[in-house]
């Protein structure tokens, strides 16, 4: 039987296994999960909430389908955000739609990583407003945005990148710089507008 | 348990969805590894021909044959077998990049010690004389082969002793100094050789071994030989082969 309170005690590897022999435990990685994915599906996508739910639903069917596949080399954590990366890229080509505008719960944490981040502190003159971030990274190309999600609102590291984008090393580095080059580059001008 | 959780638990039980065997990800992984391993043989062997192509090639024969010595080696180069090598280079690239952890590595890592893979085990092969016998059957059992290469077999070459290229078997060893040859036409040629006459190694002067000579044609059926050389070179395998025949 399903001990609710064991839980939170357990490593995420530990849950795998006992999800595998018992599918009530596959609930706990569920709930340890489902904040986290649903604010990366609606960072880097254009969907609804709802979309998103059943997005999410589709996510942790899949994860649970291919526990056996799990690499215990990897952080469970950046095998679970390669599968969403994947589901939400198979949505975009199925509805053939790239994401219009980004609806951050939290553009402060951007605004935050904007602040600190010494690159773009020192080079930025002015500080954006959340309105502005959001128009900046709506202007990004997907692939900039996305490693700039993960970087600075995911807080993965870049091995962590590296296994959920399936990009070496040294391409996750190349591509946070290139991103970081085309944010301050459209944050320069000074029509942001369409 | 979220609302989300139970929703995902429902469906697992309505639609008995169950984890996917261990045994499926596993066949996967070892057949793209499988397909990676074959992909990198095939651009081995292309390299192994392509480098026996480059060795076997008579690159001073364009004087014989009025050509320039840069057409000469425009036409020499076994562009078939390069093809494949880059083919099969990309091929094994590609698979490796759908292994389990082949997105962690650069393209150029990958692509390097493909490359490198396949020039050493190229390399390799063709030192047992593997080059040769895989050209052979490609052109046996493919007839187009010949007219889109420059070299393989090309008797055509060696049959000009007006121009001083003669090619074909021994059929007689009349003297030390003179043999009997029969040329692609079953035309029977007195082959004379003197104190300056090259013998390129392997070679040996017996009934039944195919050679080319260059030299110059002296009389009717009669030719001075300058220089002897195998009909194609010959491999570890080949080699020790003839020095075993020869010992018994």
């Amino acid at each position: 039987m399903l001990d609710k309170n064991s839980c939170p005690d357990k490593t995420d590897e530990e849950l795998v296994a006992l999800a595998l022999k018992n599918q009530d435990f596959f609930a706990c990685l569920v709930d340890r999960y489902e904040e986290k994915l649903m604010r990366y599906i609606m960072r880097i996508s254009a969907v609804t909430r709802e979309d998103a739910e059943d997005l999410l639903q589709d996510i942790f069917v899949k994860v649970y389908r291919n526990l056996n596949d799990f690499d215990q080399s990897l952080k469970f954590s950046s095998w679970v955000y390669r599968i969403a990366h994947n589901q939400v890229i198979s949505h975009w080509r199925k509805t053939s739609a790239r994401p219009k505008v980004l609806k951050f719960e939290a553009d402060e944490d951007f605004l935050k990583f904007i602040s600190t981040d010494e690159d773009l502190a020192s080079d930025t003159e002015r500080k954006f407003t959340g309105e502005e971030v959001r128009e900046i990274l709506d202007k990004l190309d997907d692939k900039y945005r996305e490693v700039l999600v993960l970087k600075f609102l995911e807080g993965k590291d870049y091995k962590e990148i590296s296994d959920i984008l399936h990009k070496p090393l040294g391409t996750v580095a190349t591509l946070i710089n290139r991103a970081k080059k085309q944010f301050k580059k459209i944050g320069a001008g000074k029509d942001l507008t369409y | 348990m979220s609302e989300l959780g139970k929703k995902v638990l429902e469906k697992i039980k309505e639609e008995k969805i169950a984890p996917k065997p261990r045994w499926r990800f596993l066949l996967k992984d070892y057949f793209v590894w499988l397909l990676f391993l074959i992909s990198l043989i095939i651009g081995a062997v292309a390299f192994c021909v392509s480098l026996h192509i480059l060795f076997e090639n008579d690159w001073d024969l364009y004087q014989y044959l009025h050509r320039s010595l840069a057409g000469h080696i425009l036409i020499s180069i076994p562009y078939i077998w390069i093809i494949l090598l880059i083919l099969f280079i990309s091929v094994a690239y590609y698979n490796f990049k759908h292994t389990k952890e082949g997105y962690r590595h650069e393209a150029y890592v990958i692509l390097g010690l493909s490359v490198i893979g396949s020039i050493i085990l190229g390399t390799f092969l063709n030192t047992l004389g593997a080059g040769q016998e895989v050209e052979d059957v490609v052109a046996s059992s493919i007839p187009i082969y010949e007219s889109l290469t420059c070299c393989h077999n090309r008797t055509d070459i060696w049959d000009q002793p007006g121009n001083g290229l003669l090619g074909g078997k021994i059929i007689k060893i009349v003297d030390p100094k003179v043999f009997e040859l029969k040329d692609f036409h079953g035309v029977l040629w007195q082959v004379r050789e003197d104190d300056d006459t090259l013998e390129y190694e392997p070679i040996r002067i017996v009934p039944g071994e195919e050679i080319k000579v260059i030299g110059e044609k002296e009389q009717e059926n009669v030719f001075w030989a300058r220089e002897i050389r195998p009909w194609q070179n010959k491999g570890l395998m080949q080699k020790a082969k003839m020095r075993w025949d020869s010992d018994d």
